[in-house]
């Protein structure tokens, strides 16, 4: 093998490997003002997430996981350091191009669900696609369809304030779904539930990440949720340990 | 849904607040509307005069008077097709002291054919002019006061006073063939009053003079011409053009017109900071899901849009709802009173239609500018920031 050759296969081997890597955060530093004081929250953090992983992030409070999550997820940006996701650099983006990706690749699930009260299940699971040009028949077909995989097809025309937190949570899923986005980062999406709802909503998560794929980063309090990623990282003083 | 669909729903999100910033954006509208249509109804005098009516009065005060024999003399003069004359009498129904309404005492064989905008037919007007004691009356007056054709009627004068009251009898109605004439007017012979007179110095003197010209677009130039007759008599006069005459007496009350006006655009003022004041309200509330929505892929344009959107709802409601309501009001109720009440000032008081549409752009119009600051203030708002602020 000549050394041309050999240099090749390197470099081959090094993009596939860079291919399955979906997140690459790399000596990402974010520093807040409080009170005149400035609080390192993350120090120089690097991380790996490859595609179709589901990671948990866990830590104490003020850890910075999720902080973490935000700029995985382009809804902060880094006070230095760089933050690739898909191969794009998102701590480049301006804000309307940051918006836009967001709207493409990410799929949030929050804490408190976060569904818009004058809208219904549908209608909540609709609403990124008005971004989009699907006509508004495919929206329709599309969101229900998501509603389906959360389980919830016969509550499409129910409001929010006419389902169970469970319900609700699963709702939000199915929003960060429907947009067949290539993350989902989940901020305690288990934290205002009760058990058996949080079971629940936890195993619809495992479902998307092995039966669709889905890539989830999760950040999470609780050990018993944690357990369900197939990666758990912990982050503490704004560092991995 | 569609992104506006969207911001209309979260209008009526909160039933109560929305019902009642509709409310004020409609009376806000509702009362721009009345003040425009006062200031129109005073106006409409001037709007609507007749062209081709020269009015001659003292060059002091429209208040003296002018010798009787100057008619002549004006009738005389060049372009003068006819000519009449008339005296305010300033008559009151002692029966009915709170009761106004314009009494003149014009000349019976000329008064009805120059001011041919008040419509009296040919037996009314041979009975008026056959009785030296008829009187010809507007037909909202006669309505108002339940005097018919051969009714007597005593009239007090605080200008020609004399022994008992002044008696008349009703010869019948005039109507009115244009919008700006007073329906309430009582018309009597000048030669009763005059021959009734006891002051020496109000005798054979006349209010004012109205001729009709033969060309309209001169009325001014014949005006300055018959001022020219009198300029080395006793009495020097004025004549103008009945939209000058009539603008004359609006001079009088600029200063109210002027304080309709200011107060209309402050009435707009209110409205805009009152529908600014829900809609931030609304903005501050919502913070959370403006952040949301950021967070799932809309942009700052698209908060811009909902926000603003939701305003001008709230405007587009508000101004329909008031001017919905001020046709009724003013048609149905306040605007008949007025015509019927005060005919002398507000002879036509209705809306006008162009004024009405006018507050309903306005109410859209200042609905999407009361949203402004709120909307800018949101759309800028980093999506971790709009997501952490608690209402």
């Amino acid at each position: 093998m000549t050394a041309a050759e050999t240099k090749a296969e390197t470099k081959a081997e090094s993009k596939a490997e860079a291919a399955e890597v979906l997140i690459s955060v790399r000596g990402v530093v974010k520093t807040y003002e409080r009170g005149g004081e400035t609080l390192r929250v993350l120090d120089g953090l690097d991380l790996d997430v490859k595609k179709g992983a589901f990671e948990a992030l866990m830590g104490p409070s003020g850890s910075g996981k999720s902080t973490l999550l935000n700029l995985i997820a382009g809804l902060d940006r880094p006070t230095a350091g760089t933050i690739t996701v898909g191969g794009k650099r998102i701590d480049e983006l301006g804000e309307s191009a940051l918006a836009k990706w967001r709207g493409d690749t990410i799929g949030f699930v929050f804490q408190s669900f976060n569904l818009l009260p004058v809208l219904t299940a549908l209608e909540n699971v609709t609403l990124p696609l008005l971004l989009t040009r699907v006509a508004a028949k495919e929206r329709e077909a599309r969101a229900t369809t998501a509603l389906r995989i959360v389980g919830l097809e016969d509550r499409l025309h129910h409001y929010p304030r006419q389902l169970s937190g469970g319900q609700e949570q699963r709702v939000a899923i199915a929003r960060a779904i429907v947009n067949d986005p290539a993350l989902i980062v989940a901020d305690e999406p288990t934290g205002d539930l009760d058990r058996k709802s949080a079971e629940d909503v936890l195993s619809l998560l495992e479902r998307l990440n092995k039966q669709l794929g889905k890539t989830i980063v999760m950040v999470t309090h609780d050990p018993a949720a944690a357990e369900r990623a197939s990666i758990v990282r912990r982050l503490d003083k704004g560092q991995l340990q | 849904m569609t992104l506006l669909g969207l911001a209309a729903r979260n209008v009526l999100r909160n039933k109560v607040r929305a019902t009642l910033t509709v409310l004020g954006v409609a009376i806000s509208v509702l009362t721009f509307v009345l003040l425009r249509t006062v200031v129109g109804a005073w106006t409409a005098a001037a709007d609507f005069a007749v062209k081709d009516r020269v009015v001659t009065r003292h060059k002091v005060t429209f208040v003296m008077t002018l010798p009787r024999r100057y008619v002549d003399d004006v009738r005389n003069a060049p372009h003068i097709r006819a000519a009449t004359w008339a005296n305010w009498f300033g008559g009151k129904d002692p029966k009915h002291e709170s009761e106004f309404f314009a009494t003149l005492a014009g000349d019976s064989k000329t008064f009805f054919t120059v001011y041919d905008d008040m419509k009296v037919d040919k037996e009314t007007l041979e009975r008026f002019q056959q009785d030296p004691q008829g009187a010809i009356v507007g037909d909202v007056l006669a309505k108002k006061m339940g005097w018919k054709a051969g009714d007597k009627v005593l009239l007090a004068s605080s200008i020609y006073a004399k022994e008992g009251d002044w008696e008349f009898r009703i010869a019948g109605t005039y109507t009115a063939t244009q919008k700006s004439v007073d329906r309430s007017t009582f018309v009597f012979h000048w030669t009763y009053l005059n021959d009734g007179v006891s002051i020496p110095g109000l005798k054979d003197q006349v209010g004012w003079i109205v001729s009709r010209v033969d060309d309209p677009s001169q009325a001014a130039t014949i005006g300055v011409t018959l001022d020219k007759l009198f300029d080395d008599k006793e009495v020097q006069t004025l004549s103008q053009d009945e939209r000058s005459f009539n603008s004359s007496f609006l001079a009088s009350v600029s200063a109210i017109l002027t304080a309709f006006d200011i107060i209309s655009v402050v009435i707009l003022a209110i409205m805009a900071l009152l529908l600014g004041n829900t809609i931030a309200m609304g903005v501050r509330e919502r913070t959370t899901e403006y952040g949301v929505l950021k967070a799932i892929g809309f942009r700052n344009g698209h908060i811009v849009l909902f926000i603003v959107g939701e305003s001008t709802f709230v405007g587009l409601l508000g101004g329909l709802v008031g001017v919905l309501a001020s046709y009724p009001i003013v048609e149905r109720g306040l605007g008949r009173f007025l015509e019927e009440n005060m005919g002398a000032f507000f002879p036509f008081f209705r809306i006008n239609p162009l004024a009405a549409l006018f507050a309903f752009v306005l109410a859209l119009m200042l609905g999407a500018t009361a949203a402004a600051i709120p909307a800018l203030t949101a759309s800028r708002l980093r999506p971790i920031e709009a997501l952490r602020r608690v209402a």
